[in-house]
């Protein structure tokens, strides 16, 4: 292993021979994955805040505290495959104006910083109560997180309020155009035949909203577990469900269309597809992952099963949702590497578990997020207090 | 450029010989320094002429162009020894390279390049068994485009273009972040593991600037790989591209538009 | 009754909006400090870059520079079929042995089968794709076998390595199967 990128293990056909490594592996799978999982968590968040879907109120805090989590680690997978990883501020000093990569330092800056906002500003009003109860350390953190500001007046609150409204509505194109353009950034390859689509960028992009909502889900039931809001659990639900519609009927019509076209490229598609993706394509991302959950949650959404039921199966389908999403970021990530541009020569590829980039960092980098929400959990109370009855807070 | 005197370098050793080699060695002054002592200490033998009045910061009175002929190519390979030694190419990453193509009768296509070529071909290919059509070898390089894909998308200004039309790696710049390498159509480029940057074929712009040939130009024992002026008419280049041959480039439909032309290129060819 | 609050009630967003422009103001200050001088002249890269390309080490040169140093070989070498073919392709790149003409370490010399697979590189029949015309090609060991020589033989027992045919042809004159003035190929006068 050179440790800058991973070498192919097997050939088939005539690849070129700088085609045997596959430069981005396992970091720049996971980097998709988890700005998916934010953009998505976000949308979650401003179905309730902007679109007042009222039954993910309930989420609707903890899925921004959910995005920030991740958003905060979405630079490490990069950080880790950049081979002068100390240079990377050169793409603040000199982003170029043509590159689709570019903009990701300033887009994914700009989106933290209306995310982090939005945040203080929702919880502004619990942060001033909690900074009176809190003494030492504590009072000083909030009294940060609370901007120095004690003034939870009417008037101060409905400037909050409409800050918060603010926040969320450019929220939502921003993180669109966050996850749409990392989608872009692979559809622009125009030498990668399975990249190269203007499909790329919304394929992400809903592929994104489904692993957050997924992603909230899961993680909704497991800390809530016993007292989960089934009503915001089945709204979830159906919203997972629509989502995943656009995204997996997106996914196939792609294919189908390549399929179809039948160019030279399909020979090499072709080839991929039924070479080294098929089994993490066909099987596992398309029949197992995708089919399975689909015709679940399609089941959930349409049928009122009981709650015991709705929550079993809702668990089982987000789950297994959230590993679709990492397939189908590993099956266009790596498989669009796996292929040559000699477009006759298919090469295979396995991770190592121990190595810069291999899986032992790569399983790091995905608990960090889950740490990140723990200590949040310190300082941010996740829950509304008396979900039912309360309506006074926002 | 810095124009810096003998004189005044011989001051700055004598001043500290030893620190000034370090920095020579470390390459802080390297940078102006190099360009003024090979001036008077090697003179190189001057295979383009004219290169010593381009003297600014491009090149400007000489349009240069590479011409692959692929009816000459023997497949030694002498060409990619010549680049590996030239920039101590690390194992598995090649610059340069050579194709081997074997096509049968029924339009069967076959290609190899085992270690691209660089320890030329000692074998037959075994899997052929129809009777052979056309065979022939196609040696690889940077292709030089007109519209580099590796520019557009390098995020920092990295790998740049030239005014007079080379395609360059800054590897003070570069934060290896491999996108060039997936933009690239003819996957020329690679993250050498040595410097840990974007590196790739620059037509020897280092001979070429100090008027030597490409180091495979300058080696290959049958002329299939020429290098020269366009604005030249006496030029062999010149020449070439006024003959009705079949020349042409690769992946035309990419749309990077090549400076990089093949004379007998078949259609096959990726 | 509201109660009396320290804060004004946008004392927190003015404070935002004076972060932001902090913030703001601090990228644009440190894209002026750290955004090398000559970025930017000629094109969105760095000026001096094409310098530091201009200055790699050359590492290999010219047969005209090694052939400088060492006049005996160089009268083989330019004589025969193989003048075409670069010194440094089986030696090895020149700065590795030379710095400013002055000899720094030995150049490497094959031997044996190093030389069968040198000569093999491009007059091997077998592997096809070669263009008959531009090069004389062998197969082995039938050209051993026809030249009724062991079949262990290395090239260089017949061939001389700068110049193939100079001995072969020596041989002939000698036995007078040529005259003193022809070449076995008559292309190569």
């Amino acid at each position: 292993m050179q440790g800058v990128a991973e070498t192919a293990t097997t050939v088939a056909g005539y690849a070129f021979p700088n085609d045997f490594h596959v430069h981005w592996s396992l970091m720049i799978v996971l980097y998709p994955y988890i700005t998916g999982i934010v953009a998505g968590a976000f949308i979650v968040s401003s179905l309730y805040h902007v679109f007042h879907i009222q039954a993910l109120k309930p989420i609707a805090r903890f899925s921004l505290l959910f995005a920030f989590a991740f958003l905060a680690c979405a630079t490490l997978p990069l950080l880790n495959h950049l081979g002068h990883p100390e240079r990377a501020l050169n793409m603040f000093l000199t982003p170029n104006p043509y590159s689709a990569m570019a903009g990701f330092g300033y887009i994914y800056s700009a989106y933290g910083i209306v995310l982090l906002l939005e945040i203080l500003f929702i919880y502004r009003e619990t942060l001033v109560k909690l900074k009176e109860q809190a003494s030492g350390f504590m009072k000083t953190v909030y009294n940060v997180l609370s901007m120095g500001s004690d003034n939870i007046g009417s008037r101060a609150l409905a400037l909050d309020h409409k800050v918060i409204g603010f926040l969320a509505a450019i929220g939502i194109p921003m993180a669109c155009i966050l996850h749409g353009y990392v989608g872009f950034i692979f559809g622009g390859v125009k030498a990668n035949p399975l990249w190269a689509t203007p499909l790329m960028p919304v394929i992400f992009l809903l592929s994104a909203c489904v692993s957050g909502i997924a992603g909230i889900i899961v993680t909704y039931m497991i800390l809530k577990i016993g007292k989960v809001d089934m009503e915001c659990i089945r709204s979830c639900i159906k919203f997972l469900w629509g989502f995943f519609i656009l995204d997996f009927v997106f996914e196939m019509l792609e294919i189908g269309m390549h399929a179809y076209q039948a160019t030279h490229h399909w020979h090499a598609l072709h080839e991929l597809f039924w070479g080294p993706l098929y089994q993490s394509y066909w099987t596992y991302q398309v029949l197992i992952f995708s089919v399975i959950p689909f015709f679940i949650l399609m089941g959930l959404s349409l049928i009122r099963f009981p709650d015991l039921i709705v929550k079993f199966f809702g668990f089982i389908a987000s789950a297994m949702i959230l590993f679709q999403v990492l397939l189908m970021r590993w099956n266009v990530v790596i498989g669009g590497q796996l292929m040559s541009k000699s477009e006759q020569g298919v090469v295979g590829f396995h991770p190592e578990w121990i190595e810069k980039e291999g899986i032992i960092p790569a399983i790091i980098i995905m608990v960090l997020p889950i740490v990140i929400l723990f200590i949040l959990s310190k300082v941010f109370p996740f829950w509304l207090p008396a979900e039912s009855t309360s309506n006074s807070s926002k | 450029m810095d124009e810096l005197k003998l004189s005044e370098i011989k001051q700055e050793i004598n001043k500290d010989r030893r620190g000034f080699i370090k920095n020579v060695l470390s390459g802080t002054i390297a940078g102006s320094l190099l360009m003024v002592i090979p001036a008077g200490a090697m003179e190189f033998p001057q295979q383009i002429p004219g290169m010593k009045d381009e003297t600014g910061t491009f090149i400007t009175k000489k349009k240069f162009a590479f011409i692959v002929d692929i009816t000459r190519c023997i497949g030694c390979g002498s060409c990619c020894v010549a680049d590996k030694n030239e920039y101590k190419v690390p194992e598995g990453n090649y610059r340069t390279w050579v194709e081997r193509y074997i096509i049968d009768d029924h339009d069967n296509v076959f290609v190899d390049a085992p270690n691209g070529g660089l320890d030329g071909y000692t074998e037959p290919r075994e899997d052929v068994t129809n009777p052979v059509r056309d065979t022939f070898f196609v040696p690889k390089l940077c292709n030089m485009c007109e519209k580099p894909s590796c520019t557009q998308v390098c995020p920092v200004g990295a790998t740049y273009q030239t005014e007079d039309g080379f395609v360059l790696v800054d590897d003070k710049r570069c934060v290896a972040c491999s996108y060039c390498v997936q933009a690239c159509p003819y996957s020329v480029r690679f993250i050498n593991p040595v410097t840990k940057t974007a590196d790739k074929c620059t037509w020897c712009y280092h001979r070429v600037r100090k008027g030597l040939l490409p180091a495979c130009v300058n080696v290959c024992p049958v002329q299939a790989r020429k290098f020269g002026d366009l604005n030249d008419k006496k030029s062999e280049i010149y020449k070439i591209m006024r003959l009705p041959h079949v020349i042409s480039v690769l992946k035309h439909g990419m749309g990077n538009k090549p400076s990089l032309h093949y004379l007998g290129l078949r259609r096959e060819v990726v | 009754m509201e109660p009396e609050y320290k804060s004004k009630y946008n004392a927190h967003l003015i404070k935002v909006i004076l972060v932001l422009i902090v913030l703001g103001v601090g990228v644009v200050a440190a894209q002026a400090l750290f955004i090398p001088r000559d970025f930017g002249e000629h094109g969105h890269y760095r000026t001096s870059a094409i310098e530091d390309e201009m200055n790699r080490l050359v590492r290999n040169q010219t047969n005209e520079s090694c052939l400088k140093c060492h006049p005996y070989i160089k009268k083989i070498h330019l004589s025969g079929v193989h003048k075409t073919v670069s010194c440094e392709f089986c030696h090895g790149p020149n700065a590795d042995h030379a710095v400013d003409e002055k000899k720094i370490a030995d150049m490497p010399v094959k031997r044996g089968e190093e030389i069968k697979a040198l000569c093999l590189r491009c007059h091997n029949k077998i592997i096809r794709a070669r263009p008959e015309e531009s090069i004389k090609m062998i197969a082995m060991p039938q050209h051993l076998e026809e030249k009724r020589v062991q079949t262990t033989h290395i090239c260089n027992q017949c061939h001389h390595v700068h110049d193939p045919m100079k001995w072969v042809i020596e041989a002939k004159k000698a036995h007078g199967l040529i005259k003193e003035k022809e070449g076995l190929f008559p292309w190569m006068n």
